[in-house]
């Protein structure tokens, strides 16, 4: 097709868009009902295509937020879909400085007790959880103090009473006071604030600067919890690796060297658990996947009905509009002309809807990310697409009403009444 | 000596053309072989009671509807050959219908109204303004070009629908009923209209029921049960004033 071709082609299609708003104004209440129809179809699909990102950028967003090569272990045992609940879990911060020693490419570990905390200063107070760590807990998650310093070795080793705040604890405690350098009273004993730490935002409205972090020595001296057996056990362990490292690999050297530091016989239960990043990930792009494959699918019907909405409403039109029809081909309209201006008017009834299901989608949008503080990103290509797609529907479901009405025969149209 | 007529067809040319409807399990012959020529330039009137098949008759030769039986040539072209694009172009090009109703669009205006047929000629928005306007100013109604049909008097409604059968220069008319739906003087000043297209050479055919109509044809074809039972030159032709 050349140029000059295909703008007349263009124009043959465009000369119906005013019959079809003249159409559609002539029955307007009917026109917009039908509309509305597809309208909450294309925003509940735009919706949970939506949402759908977002869950997966949010969970993506809050396993990058641990770290990005990262093994996390935890003492239980291993849930193999026989979990004995009489088999106690183990992990310490032997297995941790064996890790360390024994395994290639660890770039630094992050063993942790927590604990929760009552924290008061002047009056106010808040409870957040209280992670005791060592210094490599920042370089493993990537934090560091944003004002003031981060937990020191001198600290760990003295056992010192200091604490660094996430800023939702520091807000709470200090509001636009300095917390830096003040004494606040952690479960009645004081405590210096060396630092605050730098904000991590949050997922799915879970605070991720919601904590604080003391020295592990001091949390194991003062708040170690029955939760805890032995005098170095630990509640989780990160280990972080160097660049380039297959985690499995390093997963299955883990797992051979706790074994055999627990004495695990052939065939029990390991007594641990080890996470991979790499495995969250993976298995959380499969559960988003599934969602929002459920979501659209749930969306879709609702478009369906806005389709058949828009089918019913063209065969009555072109019922109704008969005569016009039997005119329009006595006066030389060919079965391709008739055709074409009923597609065009269910397009155009699609397109509107579609066009105002976007903006109410953007809308809705906003105000979960506003409100909920959930991500339901719109990009220009999934908007792009609501249009197209709505046009589509249009000319599917607007199809057959087009192609009854291009079938009439003249004389017959002509002469209903 | 060759006639230099002759080598022009007659602009409608009928051999035995049978419309046959069924009805309740009864064939009812609505036209029932009538074979007859309509020249260029004439001005015919096919008269007959209701239900003689005069309706019928025009209905094939305007090629909204197809033939049992029998031959329809329609400028030399056998239209029982055409499919419904060819016959779509024929109505488009060769023929102009004027109603008894009218068949105006509702809540368009006249100028779009008249514009319709050159949408489906192919012609560009710029041009199918343009020609509508002239032909609209030459039925007289330049001032009523944005009126929709409910702001026109009967007359004018009319005149508009035979604007629109004109605007592309087709090569007849077909009028069924044009009158029907109009008063005495109004019905004299539109066959008055269709009088001076004649004289300018447009071929009219005009199906009536009322006598005084059909004598400002010069022919009257005389339908009665499906066959033509008279045809001859109208007498003592009317002109309009």
């Amino acid at each position: 097709m050349n140029a000059r071709g295909f703008t007349s082609w263009i124009a043959a299609w465009a000369v119906n868009i005013p019959i079809a708003f003249t159409a559609l104004r002539t029955n307007l209440m009917r026109s917009i009902l039908t509309t509305i129809g597809i309208m909450i179809g294309v925003l509940s699909v735009i919706l949970a295509v939506a949402v759908g990102e977002g869950t997966k950028v949010s969970v993506l967003d809050s396993i990058n937020a641990l770290g990005s090569n990262m093994a996390i272990i935890f003492p239980q045992p291993e849930n193999n879909g026989t979990r004995r609940v009489v088999d106690r879990g183990r992990l310490t911060e032997r297995d941790a400085r064996a890790i360390q020693r024994l395994i290639p490419g660890v770039a630094g570990i992050a063993p942790q007790l927590r604990s929760t905390i009552q924290m008061v200063i002047a009056g106010r107070n808040a409870t957040t959880t209280a992670v005791g760590i060592t210094p490599d807990y920042g370089k493993v998650t990537n934090v560091d103090a944003e004002t003031g310093r981060f937990i020191s070795d001198a600290d760990v080793r003295t056992a010192a009473r200091v604490i660094v705040l996430g800023t939702s604890v520091a807000n709470k405690l200090f509001g636009s006071f300095e917390p830096v350098g003040q004494t606040i009273r952690v479960n009645k004993v004081p405590f210096t604030v060396i630092g605050v730490l730098e904000s991590k935002g949050s997922n799915f409205g879970n605070d991720n600067d919601d904590l604080a972090v003391i020295p592990i020595s001091t949390a194991r001296q003062r708040f170690a919890s029955t939760t805890v057996q032995g005098p170095d056990d630990l509640h989780v362990l990160f280990v972080g690796f160097e660049d380039g490292i297959s985690l499995p690999d390093a997963k299955k050297a883990m797992k051979r060297l706790l074994r055999q530091r627990n004495r695990v016989g052939e065939g029990e239960i390991n007594p641990f658990t080890i996470n991979t990043t790499e495995e969250f990930m993976k298995e959380s792009s499969q559960i988003t996947g599934v969602i929002q494959t459920l979501l659209v699918a749930i969306a879709s019907i609702s478009l369906l009905v806005g389709g058949i909405g828009i089918m019913n409403i063209m065969l009555v039109s072109v019922t109704e509009r008969t005569r016009e029809i039997g005119l329009r081909m006595a006066l030389g309209a060919k079965r391709a002309d008739i055709r074409n201006q009923f597609l065009v008017e269910a397009a155009v009834l699609c397109v509107i809807g579609g066009a105002m299901g976007l903006i109410l989608a953007m809308g809705a949008a906003e105000a979960f990310k506003r409100l909920a503080d959930f991500p339901a990103p719109i990009g220009v290509g999934i908007s792009i697409f609501a249009i197209l797609f709505s046009a589509f529907i249009g000319i599917l479901f607007g199809g057959y009403p087009a192609i009854r009405a291009s079938r009439l025969s003249p004389i017959d149209a002509l002469r209903s009444e | 000596m060759k006639n230099p007529m002759s080598d022009t067809p007659p602009l409608v040319e009928t051999q035995g053309l049978v419309k046959d409807y069924f009805i309740g399990g009864e064939v009812l012959h609505a036209v029932n072989g009538v074979s007859l020529r309509i020249a260029r330039g004439e001005f015919v009137a096919i008269m007959g009671t209701s239900g003689s098949g005069k309706s019928t008759f025009m209905n094939l030769v305007g090629c909204l509807d197809v033939p049992s039986a029998g031959t329809l040539k329609l400028d030399g072209a056998d239209t029982r050959t055409l499919d419904s694009n060819a016959l779509a172009d024929i109505r488009n090009r060769k023929i102009g219908f004027v109603f008894q109703q009218f068949n105006l669009l509702n809540r368009t205006t006249a100028l779009d109204n008249v514009a319709v047929p050159l949408i489906y000629a192919g012609l560009g928005a710029r041009e199918r303004r343009e020609r509508a306007r002239e032909t609209l100013t030459a039925m007289g109604l330049e001032n009523r070009l944005d009126h929709t049909p409910a702001k026109l008097s009967g007359g004018q409604q009319q005149r508009v629908a035979i604007a629109r059968a004109l605007v592309t220069k087709p090569l007849m008319l077909l009028a069924d009923e044009p009158t029907g739906a109009l008063d005495t003087q109004t019905s004299e000043d539109i066959m008055g209209i269709f009088q001076t297209l004649n004289q300018q050479g447009i071929t009219v055919i005009l199906v009536t029921h009322e006598a005084d109509i059909a004598e400002y044809a010069e022919r009257r074809i005389v339908f009665r049960d499906g066959k033509v039972v008279e045809d001859a030159a109208v007498t003592k032709r009317r002109a309009a004033a």
